[in-house]
């Protein structure tokens, strides 16, 4: 590999913004589901739920932050500078779902 | 083997490079037919294949809507109808729809990106077989009136037992099992070729957007199909051997059914769409005559598009009775994944409207396209709403919309692409006036026949019923639609006398008729099986060449490989992102073994199916001699060192490098492995806290000493892996070592199936035991499949094929078993901690 190649494993970091987006809807649809058959207290339920969406979100939001200030490695091609791009708007398109998709339905009934 | 190290000299002239390559990668004629491995050849097979499959299907479709154009209907009796309707959504889904876009996927994406042929050619060739094997099984159950007649969703408890006793659920769950194979093998090739089998300087940034489309729809694949597959699994053992998975009364659940199936059927939504838009984004910018606009913004949105069409399988469950704080998450992620699809409808219209469109054929169909897939996409974001599915729910308005978004999305964009592929194939044009005429039948039959559905929905008329009274006010609109289905019908029956005529006296054109700038028209017309004589550079000096000097001049043999060496079927691998060659790929030539392998998978399917268990354990060992026995002719059998590869470069063969496509293969096919897995672990929660008559009367007693004792062997043989590796490595003998992690996985699974004999609550009884006695069996399976990677091992170090160089094998050996511990650890630990996890939490509600 040359240097200025940009490495394979970087390819992962395109779908890291939406493995946090399914991490948080999956616990947050598992807790649900645990709390109300198991009767867990609504308030209690609900801070558990919101506490754990707003883990999700600093985290993919610190992921956005962070790919927002490095910017492209200067030592690669334009490919780099593609990918760095993709990786970006990936890692905000996730942020935005996150909180679109999971945010809001934590205002509704609990169990009902 | 006596082979030349040297790059032999260039064939003198275009005409002679050709035939030392034809000689060298064509297939043999007569019944050496039944041994193409060659992507061409079994991609033009699967695409006639399940064209085949969608006329057979669309009849049915007929026949539903002769029996329902009128009320009171004796056209067939209700269990016909069943059948029918069954297998008319069933083929179509899987008999058609989705091979039709892998065959697309397999034809095309090799000379789209500017390569000879896929990674595996004889897994091509496996999951063509096991397709064609599959669905007859379906189609012949159809003709001896034992067809699945459940719905093409197969839902429990319809399916179980206890309501459809007979063949016909087990058809449909060993059938598109059977089906899936080949679909999860090929998304692995596609995924591997795309990544590493590139034209050379074919970065990712420069990857035609066919390829993105292609490579996401693969991986959504390999993560798609394996909750399916589990489920199908899961519903057999359960119809077979009395096991509880679904089952209410013993602690099962139905709608674990349901959540298994949607968390596929979803997202197949997207892959049906996804090689459309492919084939969309590469027609429009051709048509329109200038460069896509918005390629990054396209790649962003189908990345988006794929996660986001995960996590809304539940919005197909909104009716059974989830609480609406759930039901919310996958309402608003049903509309939210509307804006990434918008966006790529907007970059095609952006396109056309800052380029100079150019009014043909295939932007007929694109047209349709735009109207039918905006329609349906509507209807999407409507039934996306929670209190309107509520009401539209199991009614003819779903119908309706799913077809707009499947059949639509599927239908118009493959016509599209057929009349822009066609002279490719044919060296000729269609006549125009037969396809116009053949277009506007079939797009005004299509919204003749589904646009009524809506409002047949509105109406109240339920899906699935085989007649109706005749006073709803349906009688109409159910008219109308029959009529369209028929003008619909003519109109796919003009394309096809279109397609013939045009192949046998259509206006002949010149190489690249439409002006494209992608590499498949920079080769021969018809395409020769090697693809290019030899292997184009993507770079400054390729970037603004006419694909038809361009084609020249790789026929000439000034790209890379154009030699023939050793008789050999080379073609190029490269670095992932940047595109830079780094190994000579060796693919296998011609041969019956998949054949073969797919016909004895096909004969285990057929034992499971008449319940000759005996024989199905023979025909799986068979299997795997097969599987061993093709390991052996793989690779080389000594070491080469880097070989010259053309335009001044060498690199070494593919069995000599650390990224080889098996590698790559292995990782993929491990995800799979791993989702599946998921699923099942996603199951045994979901019964435990959904599911009722929990928890189970008699108290589990995992045995502890088992278990460490399951678990002592799988890390034996992890470690004696890494030292065979080492060994090997090393330039010694590793055999002392595949040894001892062939006795320490011998004896996990004799520990394993120890375990699985004691479970308590017994299988049949609970649940809770079937759970435990589905995670032991994967442990167990995949210590067993250890076994083969390591008596693959030493028989391919036996033969030579295995050096400090060479080190591959053990290599995959060592991933493998990596794999087998880490979730054998995950499900023992659940099986031994699920009860006590859920005493903690106390009862349930």
């Amino acid at each position: 590999m040359k240097s200025g190649t940009v490495p394979s494993r970087r390819l992962w970091w395109l779908g890291a913004g939406f493995v946090v987006w399914c991490s948080g809807l999956v616990m947050l649809y598992a807790l649900h589901a645990i709390g109300c058959a198991f009767a867990w207290p609504g308030g209690g339920l609900r801070t558990t739920l919101v506490v754990v969406l707003l883990v999700h979100l600093l985290v993919v939001g610190w992921m956005w932050r962070n790919f927002g200030k490095a910017g492209p490695d200067p030592l690669f091609s334009p490919t780099g500078n593609f990918l760095h791009v993709a990786i970006f708007w990936v890692t905000i398109a996730a942020f935005v779902s996150t909180l679109l998709t999971l945010g809001p339905p934590l205002l509704l009934s609990i169990c009902i | 083997m006596s082979a030349s190290l040297e790059q032999p000299p260039q064939a003198t002239t275009a005409l002679r490079l050709h035939r030392q390559l034809d000689a060298i990668w064509a297939t043999g004629p007569g019944l050496q037919r039944f041994a193409a491995v060659n992507h061409s050849v079994l991609g033009m097979r699967m695409m006639i294949t399940s064209f085949l499959f969608f006329a057979i299907a669309g009849v049915l479709g007929m026949l539903v809507r002769v029996q329902l154009a009128t009320p009171h209907s004796t056209f067939m009796d209700p269990e016909t109808y069943n059948q029918v309707f069954t297998m008319h959504g069933s083929m179509m889904l899987f008999l058609f729809a989705i091979p039709m876009v892998e065959s697309f996927a397999v034809y095309l994406t090799p000379k789209i990106l500017g390569t000879r042929d896929f990674a595996f050619p004889r897994l091509t060739a496996y999951g063509y077989w096991c397709y064609v094997l599959g669905a007859t099984i379906l189609t012949v159950s159809l003709l001896a009136r034992v067809a699945p007649n459940g719905g093409w969703f197969m839902y429990t408890p319809l399916s179980s037992n206890a309501y459809s006793p007979g063949l016909n659920a087990d058809v449909w769950l060993l059938g598109v099992t059977f089906v899936e194979i080949s679909a999860l093998s090929l998304a692995i090739e596609i995924i591997v070729s795309v990544l590493k089998m590139r034209a050379p300087g074919m970065s990712l940034d420069k990857m035609p957007i066919f390829g993105w489309y292609i490579l996401v729809t693969a991986l959504m694949m390999i993560v798609a199909f394996p909750p399916l597959i589990l489920g199908s699994i899961l519903l057999e053992v359960e119809r077979a051997f009395g096991l509880a998975f679904f089952d209410p009364t013993r602690g099962g659940d139905a709608l674990l059914w349901q959540h298994l199936f949607w968390l596929f059927g979803h997202p197949d939504v997207y892959i049906i769409f996804l090689p459309m838009a492919a084939v969309l984004s590469t027609i429009v910018p051709v048509f329109a005559r200038r460069p896509l606009i918005g390629y990054r913004a396209i790649v962003v949105a189908i990345i988006a598009l794929a996660f986001l069409s995960f996590g809304i399988w539940v919005h197909h469950m909104f009716t059974v009775g989830i609480p609406h704080l759930a039901l919310a998450f996958f309402s608003a992620g049903s509309a939210i994944v509307a804006v990434p699809t918008a966006l790529q409808v907007f970059a095609w219209l952006a396109t056309l409207a800052h380029g100079r469109p150019r009014w043909d054929l295939p932007m007929l169909y694109v047209f349709g396209f735009f109207f039918v897939f905006v329609c349906g996409g509507l209807t999407g974001v409507m039934l996306a709403i929670v209190p309107f599915d509520w009401q539209a729910h199991d009614t003819y308005f779903v119908v309706a919309h799913m077809h707009y978004v499947v059949a639509g999305a599927l239908a118009f964009p493959m016509l599209a692409a057929f009349y822009y592929w066609l002279p490719l194939l044919t060296g000729r044009t269609a006549v125009q006036w037969l396809s116009k005429l053949a277009f506007w039948l079939v797009f005004l039959g299509f919204n003749l026949t589904f646009f009524m559905m809506h409002l047949t929905g509105l109406m109240g008329m339920p899906r699935r019923i085989y007649t109706y009274r005749g006073d709803e006010g349906w009688n109409w609109l159910n008219l109308l639609s029959s009529v369209g289905s028929f003008v619909m019908t003519i109109g796919f029956g003009l394309v096809v006398i279109d397609v013939l005529i045009q192949l046998r006296h259509g206006r002949r054109v010149r190489r690249d008729p439409w002006g494209a700038t992608t590499f498949e028209w920079a080769m021969p017309i018809p395409p020769k099986p090697y693809n290019f004589a030899s292997i184009p550079h993507v770079g400054p000096e390729t970037d603004k060449v006419a694909q038809g000097r361009l084609a020249l001049s790789l026929a000439r043999g000034e790209g890379y490989l154009g030699f023939a060496r050793n008789g050999w079927q080379e073609t190029l691998g490269v670095h992932m992102t940047s595109g830079e060659p780094e190994q000579l790929i060796v693919l296998p030539q011609p041969t019956y073994l998949p054949l073969w392998t797919a016909l004895v998978t096909g004969g285990a399917v057929l034992a499971l199916l008449f319940k000759l268990y005996a024989l199905a354990v023979v025909a799986a060992l068979v299997i795997v001699g097969l599987f061993l026995f093709s390991a052996q002719r793989s690779g080389h059998a000594r070491d080469y060192g880097a070989l010259p590869i053309g335009r001044g470069l060498s690199v070494p063969p593919h069995t000599e490098v650390a990224g080889a496509p098996p590698w790559l293969a292995l990782i993929c096919a491990l995800v799979a492995d791993g989702t599946l897995f998921t699923s099942l672990i996603f199951g045994t929660f979901y019964l435990w806290i959904a599911a009722p008559n929990w928890p189970a009367s008699a108290a589990p007693t995992p045995s502890w000493t088992l278990a460490i004792g399951t678990i002592a062997g799988l890390a034996v043989a992890v470690f004696a892996a890494r030292g065979s590796l080492r060994a090997i490595a090393g330039g010694g003998r590793p055999q002392g070592w595949i040894g001892l992690a062939l006795v320490a996985l011998v004896a996990a699974i004799a520990a394993v199936v120890a375990m699985i004999g004691g479970v308590t609550p017994h299988p049949t009884e609970h649940a809770l035991g079937s759970t435990a006695a589905a995670l032991l069996t994967y442990v167990a399976i995949h210590a067993g499949i250890g076994i083969v990677f390591l008596l693959s091992n030493l028989l391919r170090i036996a033969g030579g094929y295995v050096s400090p160089r060479r080190l591959l094998d053990p290599r995959l050996s060592r991933l493998w078993l990596d794999y087998t511990l880490a979730t054998g650890l995950i499900a023992l630990a659940l099986v031994l901690a699920l009860p006590s996890l859920a005493g903690m939490l106390g009862a349930r509600a």
